[in-house]
C-alpha cells in the first residue's frame, strides 16, 4: 500500500511537470438546493489541450474525441444526451441547458465547404462513440440556426459562423447506461478515481433528471488571445427528489451509493462548491465543514458558496447536509424568464404548437425562439400568431424556412421583445399528415415527439443565474463576475402528437381472408382435376312419390 | 339505375314478387329487429370480456398502498372544514385544497372559468378549479393520466364528494415519493359538476372563448381567418346565437403536462360504502374503451370490491340461463335508455370527445336511488384501504400502457360487468329496421316506374300496331327528343287530357324545393331558443326555460297547420301522384341513412329513432282522391299515427311514463302536469347542453328529425289524383 502511494506520488510530480507544457485536466462538482424539494448537482471535467499541439500526442486529452474534431475540422461541438425535463419555472436555471433526448450542434471550421457531409459523417461518428442513435440524424432533421445560437468559443470576429453551423435534437432518444460507460471512458481517471467514481450508473439513472454533456470549444490563452487552447468540457447535471431520496438531509454515499474516494490524481484542481444560500431560509449544516466559504456578488444577487478542496490522497470523503429542521413548506419564486409549451386542440385534423414565455423581469428582455417541427408536422407561417396577433410590434425580425416533406423541417425564427412583467403567446399551426406505412415505428408507440424550441435571451439579471460566463471555464469564475447581460440558452419542454395511424392488422386480414377463399377455391379444382367424370343417363323427372320410395330404398340398403 | 328505369321493368320477375310481398317482407324486416334485439341479452349472442391491450398488466403489481390512516384523515379534515366554513355558501374550499397538494408536494394550480349563460337575460356564473400535478421523474412531461373528483358543496342535492377527495389525496401523498411512474398524474378537483370539467378540459386543449360551438366547426378548432356561415351576416339586428361567442369562457392554465391517456373519476360520498358503480356513457353516446371498462371491473374484484353495472351486480350470478338472459337485456336495455339523451352519467363523459378514455367509480350505499338492490344487505362495507389498493392497481396498469388505447372495442354495449355485445353482434338488428324503410323506398320505385310504363304500353300499342317493345327501347335511349315519345304525346293530346297534364307536372324542381324548404325551417328552429328565450324575457317576463318551451310547442303546431300547403307555393295546380311518390322514396331513403349514420356513434339514438319512425316510415302512402270511405277512414288513422309520433309528443309520452314510473299513485291530471314539466326542463337542458357541450340531441331532433316528420306528415295530408 505504501509502495503504490509512493509510487502514486511520483506519478503525479511527474505528470504536473509534463503538463507545464501540455494538458491541464480540472474536475469541479457543484451543488445547489432547487426550490419545492430538489437538488441539483452538476459534475464538470474539462480537460484544457493547446491546439497548437498535435491532438494525436495528446496526454490527458480523450484521444477518440479529439481525433473526431480534427479529423471533420469541428470549432466547437456540444453534444448532450439527456433523460427527463429540467423545470425551469420551478428549479432556476441550470449551468448548462439540455433538451430532453439527443442534441447535438457543431460549428465547422471556414475551410470545411460541404459543411452537410461533414456533418453527417461527424454524426455518424459520435454514434458509434457515445452508442447513442446519433446516426438518425440526417438533412430531414437538421437545421441552421440563425439567430438563436452562437459560437462559446473564440472565433475570429471576421467569420461567417452562422453557415458553418448545424443543429439537430432527437427527443426519442433514451439515455441510459450504455451512453454513460464510453462518456466515462474518455476522462483520464476513467470511473477509478476522482469525482467519475461517483458516477455509478444504478444511482444516477434513478434520479428526477439526468443530461449527460460533451462540449468541445476553444478558449484563449491569454487576455489578448492570441493563442487559443481547445477546451474538452465533459458534464453530467442531475436533479435529486428529496421525497424519492426520502429525506432532505443527503450525503454523497446516500446520493451516489459510496464516498468520494478522494481527487484525480491527474487533476490539477479537485473542487466541490455548495451552494448554502439556502442556509438562511432553511438552516442546515455541512459535515465535514468546508474548507472556506465565499460570498459572491454576481450582478445584485448574492450567493454563498461552500467550497471544498479535495487532495489525491485516496482517502474516502463523505460530504453531507443535515437539516436542523423538518422540511417546510418550500416557497417557490419564478425565475425572471420562464416558458411553457404545449400542443393545441383534438382530433386528427388540425393543432397548434403554443410557447408561452413569461418575462418576470422589471425590464424588456430580447429573447430569439427558434421553433424546429419536423416534416410531418408543416407549421403554416400564415398561422402565426403573437399574443394573437398576426402582425405583432414585438416581433423585432423573423426567419422562416419551409420544410420539405422527407428532406428538411420547418425552421422558424423569432426575435421577439419581451415587455415586462407580461406573458406572450406565440401560436403556430399545423396539419396532420399521412406517413408511408414503412415510416410509422415498428412498435408501440407513444406517439410522434417534436422536439423543443430553442429560447436563447440575454437576462439583466443574475437572479437563478448559474452558469459560467462565457471566457470562464471553471467555476471560480463566476464569482462576483457582474455583466450587463447575462447571456443563455433555454430548451423548452418538448411536446408528442399522435398522427393519423392506419389500421396495421388490415392486412393481415385481407391475408386471411385471401388464404380462406384460396383454401376453398382448391377443394373444387381438386376434385375437377382428380375426378373423373362420367356421363349418366338422365330419364324423366321423377315423381314426388317415385322420390318418397328411392329414399326408402336407399335406407334398406 | 340502368336497371331501375328500364321500361320494362315491371315485367321482370323479381319486380313482381318484389311488389306481390313487400309489405310482409317489411313487417317480418320489423318483427325480426326487434326479437334480433331482444335475443342481444342471451349468452349466447354476447361475448365475455377479454383484454386485448397486452401492456396494461392488470393486477400483476404488488400493491404498497398504505395510506388508509392519511386517508381518514383527510377525510376528517375536510368534513369539519366544510363544517365550519361551507356550511352556507356553494364554494369549493379552495385554500384548504391548494394547501394539502402543495403539502403533498405536488404543482398546484387553480384555473377560473366562467359562465355567461346563453338564454334569458345573461346571468354570469363563476367557477375554480384547483389541480395538482405529479411529475413523473425521468421523463418530460409528455403523457398524463387525470384522476378527478368533482367537488359537491354541503348543500348540494346530490351526494358530496368529500371521502373521494380524501382518497385521491390520501393516493398523491403515497403516489409522490414512488419512482416507477412513467406518466405524471394530474389530481383535479372541479366545480360546477361537468361545467367544470368541460372548462378545464377545454383549456387544456386550448379552444378559447372566440371559437365556434363544437357542432358548428365540426369538432376540429377554429382557425382565424376561416370564413363562416352566421344569421348574424344577414339579419344583424335579431339576436341569433349570442353574437358568435361561445358561452362557456374556459379561461386558460398556467400548469400542463402532456397528452392525456386516460381519466378515473371519483365518487365517494363515504368510504363505507357497499359496492362501486362503474359509469361509462358519455356526451352524444361515446363509450371509453373496452379495455379500460373491464380493467376496473377486474382490478375491483382483486382488490376485494363489490362492483355493478346498471342491474348486473358482481355479487350475483343468475340462477338459470334465462335469469341471466333477462338481466342480461334488462342491463343492456338501461344503458341504452342512458345513451339515448347523449347526457353523460358522469364526469368521465366529457373526455371521449377528446380523444380520452375515461370511467367513473361511484361508491354507492343500499339506500342509493335506482330501484332495489338485491342481497345488498349482506354485503360487508368497503374501507379507504381496498379503495386505494384499487387506485392504485388501475393506475399502475395504466401507467404500463406503451401507446393510446387503440385495441379493444370503442362500440359495443354491455349486457353485464363480464358480458359485452360487440357493433358486429347489434348493427343486425338496426340494419333490419333500415332494410325495411328500402325495401318499401324501392317498391316505391318500381311502383311509380311501372305506372309509367303501363300508360305508355297502352298509349303506344292504341297508336301503332308496331311491337311495343321496340318503340320503348327507343325510348329509353333518350328522353324526349325520340320521334316515338312525341308520338305518344301527340295521342295523349287527344284522347286522355288529365293523363297529359299529371304527366307533365312530374316537375323535380317543385319537389326539391319543396324538400328544401322543409329542412330549412328545421334549421331555423335549431337556431330559434336564443330569440325566443331573449323576446320571452323582454316582452313577456318569462323565465326562458318557458319561453322556450311555448315557443317551440307553438312553432310545432303553426308548422303542422301551414306545411300542407308549402308544396302549392310554387305551383298553381295539383300535385301529381308521381311527384308525391318521389318525395315519399326520398324521405324514406334519408330516414334510414340518417338512423344508420346516427347508429355508428350512438346505437342507442339511432335504434330507437328506427324503432319509433319505421311504423309510420312502412304506413305512409300516397292518398288518392275519391278512392272510397274505408280507405279515408284508414288515411285518417294514419294522420292520428303520425301525430303520435312527433317528436314534441314523443317526449311528452316519454316524460308522462317516466313521471308515472317515478311517483306511482297520483292522479293522471297531477302526472300529466308532471310530465309536461319535465318536458319543459328536458328541452330547456337540451338546448344548454347542445350549447356548452355540444350535446347534438337538440340539433338532431329540430334540424333532422322534425324535417322528416313534416314531410310524413305533408305526404298523408295532400290529395292527388289518381294516375
Amino acid at each position: 500500500m505504501d509502495f503504490l502511494r509512493r509510487f502514486l506520488n511520483y506519478y503525479i510530480f511527474f505528470t504536473c511537470f509534463l503538463c507545464v507544457r501540455c494538458d491541464e485536466f480540472k474536475e469541479e462538482l457543484f451543488f445547489k438546493p432547487l426550490p419545492s424539494t430538489h437538488l441539483y448537482s452538476y459534475f464538470q471535467f474539462v480537460t484544457l489541450v493547446d491546439s497548437e499541439l498535435s491532438s494525436f500526442h495528446s496526454h490527458l486529452a480523450p484521444r477518440s474525441l479529439a481525433e473526431v474534431v480534427s479529423r471533420f475540422q469541428v470549432e466547437e461541438l456540444h453534444l448532450t444526451l439527456t433523460e427527463g425535463q429540467w423545470r425551469h419555472h420551478q428549479w432556476g436555471y441550470p449551468v448548462l441547458d439540455a433538451a430532453p433526448g439527443a442534441e447535438l450542434y457543431a460549428w465547422f471550421s471556414p475551410d470545411v465547404t460541404d459543411v452537410d457531409t461533414q456533418w453527417k459523417k461527424l454524426s455518424a461518428t459520435l454514434s458509434g462513440l457515445f452508442c447513442a442513435s446519433l446516426n438518425f440524424i440526417d438533412n430531414f432533421n437538421t437545421v441552421t440556426p440563425q439567430m438563436a445560437l452562437w459560437p462559446m468559443g473564440a472565433v475570429k470576429s471576421s467569420q461567417n459562423v452562422t453557415s458553418q453551423l448545424r443543429y439537430a435534437s432527437l427527443p426519442r432518444e433514451i439515455v441510459c447506461t450504455e451512453n454513460l460507460t464510453p462518456w466515462k471512458k474518455l476522462l483520464p481517471c476513467e470511473s477509478s478515481r476522482g469525482f467519475s467514481a461517483l458516477l455509478n450508473s444504478r444511482m444516477i439513472h434513478n434520479t428526477n433528471y439526468h443530461s449527460v454533456g460533451v462540449h468541445v470549444r476553444k478558449v484563449c490563452k491569454s487576455s489578448d488571445c492570441l493563442e487559443t487552447q481547445l477546451e474538452f468540457k465533459q458534464t453530467v447535471a442531475l436533479v435529486y427528489d428529496y421525497d424519492i431520496i426520502k429525506s432532505n438531509d443527503w450525503s454523497l454515499r446516500k446520493l451516489f451509493g459510496q464516498g468520494l474516494p478522494g481527487a484525480c490524481p491527474l487533476s490539477t484542481d479537485s473542487k466541490i462548491y455548495i451552494d448554502i444560500t439556502s442556509n438562511s431560509s432553511q438552516p442546515f449544516t455541512l459535515s465535514p465543514p468546508p474548507d472556506n466559504v465565499i460570498l459572491s456578488q454576481r450582478g445584485r444577487t448574492d450567493t454563498l458558496l461552500a467550497v471544498y478542496n479535495i487532495h489525491p490522497d485516496g482517502k474516502m470523503i463523505n460530504i453531507g447536509v443535515k437539516h436542523k429542521t423538518k422540511s417546510q413548506l418550500p416557497v417557490s419564486i419564478h425565475p425572471p424568464l420562464f416558458f411553457n409549451r404545449y400542443v393545441l386542440g383534438y382530433g386528427k385534423e388540425f393543432g397548434g404548437i403554443v410557447t408561452e414565455i413569461t418575462n418576470n423581469c422589471l425590464a424588456p428582455i430580447n429573447v430569439v425562439v427558434l421553433e424546429n417541427a419536423p416534416w410531418w408536422l408543416p407549421i403554416q407561417l400564415s398561422t402565426l400568431r403573437v399574443n394573437g396577433e398576426a402582425e405583432s410590434k414585438l416581433v423585432q425580425s423573423q426567419y422562416y424556412s419551409p420544410g420539405r416533406s422527407r428532406q428538411k423541417p420547418y425552421h422558424l425564427e423569432l426575435l421577439i421583445k419581451l415587455p415586462p412583467k407580461s406573458t406572450t403567446t406565440i401560436t403556430i399551426d399545423f396539419e396532420f399528415v399521412f406517413l408511408k406505412w414503412q415510416e410509422y415505428p415498428p412498435d408501440a408507440n407513444h406517439g410522434f415527439y417534436i422536439g423543443s424550441a430553442l429560447i436563447s435571451a440575454n437576462l439583466p439579471t443574475a437572479r437563478n443565474y448559474t452558469s459560467l460566463p462565457i471566457t470562464g471555464t471553471t467555476f471560480d469564475s463566476i464569482i462576483n463576475d457582474t455583466k450587463l447581460w447575462y447571456p443563455i440558452v433555454f430548451r423548452t419542454n418538448g411536446a408528442m402528437v399522435s398522427l393519423p395511424t392506419p389500421d396495421f392488422s388490415m392486412p393481415y386480414n385481407v391475408i386471411c381472408l385471401a388464404c380462406t377463399v384460396v383454401a376453398l377455391a382448391f377443394g373444387p379444382l381438386h376434385n375437377i382435376c382428380t375426378k373423373e367424370l362420367v356421363l349418366k343417363p338422365s330419364g324423366t323427372s321423377l315423381s314426388l312419390t317415385q322420390k318418397l320410395l328411392n329414399l326408402f330404398k336407399r335406407k334398406r340398403d | 339505375m340502368g336497371l331501375l328505369s328500364d321500361p320494362d321493368v315491371g315485367s321482370v320477375k323479381w319486380v313482381r314478387v318484389l311488389k306481390r310481398v313487400h309489405g310482409p317482407v317489411c313487417f317480418l324486416c320489423y318483427v325480426g329487429a326487434l326479437v334480433w334485439f331482444v335475443l342481444l341479452g342471451h349468452r349466447e349472442f354476447n361475448n365475455e370480456t377479454y383484454f386485448s391491450e397486452n401492456a396494461l398488466l392488470p393486477g400483476l403489481v404488488t400493491n404498497e398502498f398504505n395510506a388508509e390512516q392519511t386517508a381518514n384523515q383527510y377525510f376528517n379534515e375536510l368534513h369539519s372544514e366544510l363544517q365550519t366554513n361551507y356550511e352556507e355558501t356553494d364554494e369549493m374550499p379552495v385554500p384548504w385544497l391548494v394547501g394539502m397538494m402543495s403539502h403533498i408536494h405536488l404543482e398546484v394550480y387553480t384555473h377560473n372559468f366562467t359562465l355567461r349563460y346563453p338564454l334569458g337575460k345573461g346571468q354570469v356564473f363563476k367557477g375554480t378549479n384547483v389541480y395538482g400535478i405529479l411529475r413523473a421523474p425521468r421523463t418530460s412531461s409528455l403523457e398524463a393520466i387525470v384522476v378527478s373528483v368533482p367537488y359537491r358543496s354541503v348543500g348540494s342535492h346530490q351526494k358530496t364528494t368529500v371521502a373521494g377527495i380524501a382518497l385521491m389525496l390520501a393516493f398523491a401523498k403515497f403516489a409522490r415519493p414512488q419512482k416507477y411512474w412513467a406518466k405524471d398524474i394530474i389530481f383535479l378537483v372541479t366545480q360546477h359538476d361537468q361545467l367544470g370539467m368541460q372548462a378545464w378540459l377545454e383549456a387544456y386543449h386550448g379552444l378559447h372563448s372566440e371559437a365556434e360551438p363544437f357542432h358548428a366547426s365540426l369538432g376540429s378548432f377554429w382557425k382565424p381567418g376561416t370564413p363562416k356561415f352566421t344569421m348574424d351576416s344577414f339579419l344583424p339586428n335579431i339576436p341569433f346565437r349570442g353574437r358568435g361567442k361561445k358561452p362557456l369562457n374556459p379561461g386558460t392554465l398556467k400548469g400542463r403536462s402532456g397528452s392525456i391517456q386516460a381519466a378515473i373519476l371519483l365518487e365517494f360520498s363515504s368510504p363505507k360504502i357497499k359496492y362501486v358503480e362503474v359509469k361509462i356513457e358519455g356526451l352524444n353516446g361515446q363509450l371509453p374503451n373496452l379495455d379500460l371498462v373491464n380493467l376496473v371491473h377486474k382490478l375491483c374484484q382483486k382488490s376485494g370490491i363489490h362492483h355493478s353495472f346498471g342491474k348486473s351486480y358482481s355479487w350475483i350470478r343468475g340462477r338459470d340461463s334465462m335469469d341471466d338472459w333477462k338481466n342480461g337485456f334488462w342491463t343492456m336495455f338501461e344503458m341504452m335508455v342512458g345513451q339515448i339523451d347523449g347526457v353523460p352519467d358522469g364526469n368521465h363523459g366529457l373526455f371521449h370527445r377528446f380523444g380520452i378514455e375515461a370511467v367513473t367509480l361511484e361508491g354507492r350505499d343500499e339506500m342509493d336511488p335506482g330501484g332495489k338492490v338485491p342481497r345488498v344487505n349482506t354485503l360487508s362495507r368497503c374501507n379507504f384501504y381496498k379503495l386505494g389498493i384499487a387506485l392504485e392497481s388501475i393506475l399502475r396498469s395504466l401507467n404500463n400502457l406503451l401507446e393510446r388505447f387503440h385495441q379493444s372495442y370503442f362500440f359495443y354495449m354491455l349486457a353485464s360487468t363480464h358480458r359485452f355485445i360487440s357493433i358486429g353482434q347489434y348493427m343486425p338488428s338496426l340494419c333490419l329496421l333500415c332494410v325495411a324503410m328500402l325495401i318499401r323506398a324501392l317498391s316505391l320505385w318500381v311502383t311509380t316506374l311501372q305506372q309509367d310504363g303501363d300508360y305508355n304500353d297502352k298509349q303506344t300499342n292504341k297508336t301503332n300496331k308496331k311491337p311495343s317493345k321496340h318503340k320503348l327501347e327507343k325510348a329509353k335511349d333518350s328522353d324526349s327528343e325520340e320521334p316515338g315519345e312525341q308520338e305518344t304525346k301527340e295521342v295523349t293530346k287527344v284522347k286522355t287530357p288529365e293523363k297529359k297534364k299529371a304527366d307533365i307536372n312530374m316537375s323535380v324542381l317543385n319537389i326539391g324545393v319543396n324538400y328544401l324548404l322543409v329542412h330549412l325551417i328545421g334549421y331555423g328552429v335549431m337556431n330559434s331558443p336564443f330569440m325566443m328565450a331573449y323576446y320571452g324575457s323582454v316582452y313577456y317576463m318569462k323565465p326562458p326555460e318557458v319561453s322556450v318551451y311555448f315557443g317551440i310547442i307553438s312553432i310545432a303546431v303553426l308548422l303542422i297547420f301551414i306545411t300542407p300547403f308549402l308544396p302549392y307555393l310554387l305551383r298553381k295546380g295539383p300535385i301529381s301522384y308521381e311527384e308525391l311518390s318521389l318525395v315519399n322514396i326520398l324521405v324514406l331513403t334519408e330516414l334510414a341513412t340518417v338512423c344508420l349514420s346516427v347508429a355508428m356513434q350512438n346505437f342507442s339514438l339511432g335504434f330507437a329513432m328506427a324503432v319509433i319512425y319505421t311504423p309510420l316510415a312502412l304506413m305512409t302512402s300516397v292518398h288518392v282522391r275519391g278512392s272510397g270511405k274505408a280507405r279515408a277512414c284508414l288515411q285518417l288513422l294514419k294522420r292520428l299515427v303520425c301525430l303520435l309520433v312527433h317528436p314534441l309528443v314523443v317526449l311528452l309520452v316519454c316524460m308522462v311514463a317516466y313521471s308515472r314510473h317515478l311517483v306511482a299513485d297520483e292522479s293522471w291530471l297531477a302526472t300529466l302536469s308532471r310530465g309536461s314539466d319535465a318536458a319543459m326542463q328536458a328541452i330547456m337542458f337540451s338546448v344548454v347542453d347542445s350549447m356548452l357541450y355540444g350535446n347534438w340531441l337538440f340539433n338532431l331532433s329540430t334540424s333532422i328529425l322534425l324535417p322528416i316528420w313534416l314531410i310524413f306528415w305533408q305526404i298523408l295530408n295532400i290529395k292527388v289524383n289518381a294516375p
